[in-house]
């Protein structure tokens, strides 16, 4: 539990540390410099001290250096004058004239090794001047005993040699030994020295370069998460906004071109969530407009028609006959006027996008009955055959059923209108999850040119002729926005002669998201 | 019995139409220019049908269908919902309110009359 606690605590911390840099009013720019040169500034001072412990170890080793050379000359004058001792002993057994001289010249390499002696071991002054005296000493008694030699006074300077050299040779013997101790007790020190001072760098180094990593890392996680933390809110704010939601706002504790960018952000949510309830409104405002519209110009129609139907009944009383043809063309133009009127609030609605479809299941062998029925007697007055060839088992289908069978209703209607003899004949079959349907007659045909063009608003193949033949001339371009926004398609095939068969493909189960609303 | 049909609609013409054809086949007319009226009418003369208009203004035909079915000694009277264009909500709506049936304006004469004796027979 404390483990959490603690993890969770340090979690605490590091945000509020991380909201501390991102309120610093310095730009983002500013901030990742200052974390880059704050790093380097690191890997210099790391570099600095790694120099500094070198230069020591360094000058350590020098120190050593100086003492194995102090050592060296000490053994030499050891050397020496046991060399000497020997010499001038030989000397004066063998009564060697040669062995003189090489002793003489000995002395003054034993001379030259004594002044280097002084020059590398400068602070031991006091025993080299006791060194310098006794060798001065042995100098002057060895050159004594060398002229005795010379002389033939044997026996003299057997005693010379006996009595001083021996005990004076014993005597540096004993002054070098000493400086040599001192030298090698120095030595073993300076080398513990530095084995001290290398672990001491040693850890120094470690403990400044994981200090300087921490500082580094802890650095980089603070800055970047400064600025990705809220480069995220930003980013899931706009997905929000993206998605439609404009009410919410995004905040951030940046004080940088990041914190700009928020109140940016928030700005323009709040702009488009303003623009988009005034669309909303516009485009109730279309919708009340259309439905009022509607409404208006249908009520005095209807009473129009509503009269002259009565009238025609007999309600008001016997009409005579040429009066009743009269009312008759009143009446057929008021029906054509409500057509009409109908068919451009149809068109303006689509165009507007404000046609709903109002989905329900429906049966394509219902909507093609209910058509036949509507336009039997039409055919029948025309002398017209009109069959159709329904597939067996089809499936029910999800659409505005009254929509399709109006548009069904224009597609027959017209195969009636246009042809003078023959058959209009329809057929429905399924097939790979759309109804195909065809409406085929055996009128004029249709010219290739013409084909694209009935399908546009107040077109029919012969213009002159919209008022003869009846028709709004709207009737198939609103056909074919009602196929099209259930997902189907419209056309038709057709040769001048021939007679025409207009197709439609009408998806079974219209996918939803793609059915506009 | 003569029987006796309400209805209710605010425009004068449509209802001197529904009048005049009603009155030439041997109905009893009552009238009610508006919802609220319709409701009341329904109420004193407890008519044999009620011809409902929809478009009406303050109070529409569904919610004067909705009031007179929610009296319980009125739920019994059928009602025939007219409106100007036949949208396809309105049939779902009608229903919904509670009509017994629905007739898309203009209506034939014949057609409705039909449609009456439906309920009357």
């Amino acid at each position: 539990m404390t483990f959490l606690a603690s993890w969770t605590r340090s979690n605490n911390i590091t945000n509020q540390l991380i909201d501390w840099v991102a309120r610093v009013p310095a730009r983002v720019q500013t901030k990742l410099l200052i974390a880059f040169l704050t790093i380097v500034g690191l890997l210099i001072v790391l570099g600095a001290v790694g120099l500094q412990v070198l230069s020591g170890v360094n000058e350590q080793t020098q120190e050593l250096i100086k003492l194995q050379r102090k050592i060296a000359a000490y053994r030499q004058v050891q050397h020496d004058t046991t060399k000497q001792l020997y010499n001038i002993s030989t000397a004066l057994v063998l009564t060697d004239d040669r062995m003189l001289d090489t002793a003489l010249r000995q002395l003054s390499q034993f001379g030259y090794d004594l002044d280097r002696l002084e020059f590398v071991a400068k602070d031991e002054a006091e025993l080299l001047g006791q060194v310098r005296r006794e060798y001065d000493q042995f100098v002057g008694v060895v050159t004594r005993v060398v002229e005795l030699v010379r002389g033939g006074r044997m026996a003299e300077a057997r005693e010379a040699q006996l009595a001083q050299s021996v005990p004076l040779a014993d005597r540096l013997e004993r002054l070098t030994n000493q400086l040599v101790n001192t030298a090698e007790a120095d030595m073993v020190a300076a080398i513990e020295t530095t084995e001290q001072a290398y672990r001491t760098s040693r850890f120094n180094v470690i403990v400044f370069a994981l200090g300087s990593i921490l500082l580094a890392l802890g650095l980089g996680y603070v800055i970047s998460w400064s600025l990705i933390k809220p480069v995220k809110e930003i980013e899931a704010r706009l997905a929000q906004i993206a998605a439609g939601e404009f009410t919410q706002r995004v905040s951030v504790a940046n004080r940088d071109e990041l914190g700009s960018l928020a109140a940016d952000v928030n700005r323009t949510s709040e702009e488009l969530g303003h623009l988009y309830r005034q669309l909303a409104a516009a485009s109730r405002h279309k919708s009340e407009f259309l439905a009022n519209t509607s409404h208006e110009l249908r009520t005095p129609l209807n009473a129009i028609l509503g009269y002259t139907e009565l009238i025609q009944d007999n309600i008001y009383g016997a009409v005579p006959e040429k009066i009743r043809e009269i009312l008759d063309r009143v009446q057929s133009n008021g029906r054509h006027l409500l057509g009409l009127i109908n068919d451009v609030l149809d068109l303006s609605k689509i165009e507007a996008g404000q046609l709903t479809l109002s989905i329900v299941d429906y049966s394509i062998k219902e909507v093609v009955q209910t058509v036949v029925t509507a336009t039997g007697s039409l055919a029948a007055e025309k002398k017209l055959t009109l069959k159709t060839k329904i597939a067996e088992d089809l499936p029910t289908g999800k659409g505005d059923e009254r929509r399709i069978t109006q548009a069904l209703l224009n597609l027959v209607g017209n195969a009636i209108k246009f042809t003078e003899k023959g058959e209009v004949a329809i057929q429905a079959a399924a097939a790979n999850g759309a109804f195909h349907v065809a409406v085929a007659d055996t009128g004029p045909g249709i010219q290739s040119e013409d084909q694209k063009r009935i399908f546009e608003e107040f077109q029919q193949v012969d213009s002159s002729s919209t008022r003869k033949k009846g028709g709004t001339g709207l009737g198939l371009s609103i056909s074919k926005k009602i196929i099209e926004l259930h997902g189907g398609r419209l056309w038709v095939e057709s040769e001048l002669g021939k007679g025409s068969v207009f197709r439609f493909t009408l998806p079974v189960l219209p996918d939803m998201r793609e059915v506009q609303t | 019995m003569t029987k006796r049909i309400l209805v209710v609609e605010d425009q004068e013409d449509n209802r001197r139409i529904v009048r005049d054809l009603l009155t030439s086949v041997g109905f009893e007319l009552i009238e009610a220019a508006t919802g609220e009226e319709g409701v009341r009418q329904a109420e004193v003369h407890r008519p044999d049908l009620i011809l409902m208009d929809i478009q009406m203004p303050v109070l529409d035909g569904y919610e004067a269908t909705r009031q007179i079915k929610a009296i319980p000694e009125l739920r019994h009277i059928p009602i025939i919902v007219v409106t100007s264009y036949a949208m396809s909500g309105d049939e779902a709506k009608a229903s919904a309110a509670g009509a017994d049936a629905y007739v898309a304006k203009p209506f034939s004469p014949r057609d409705l009359l039909a449609t009456i004796k439906q309920f009357l027979s």
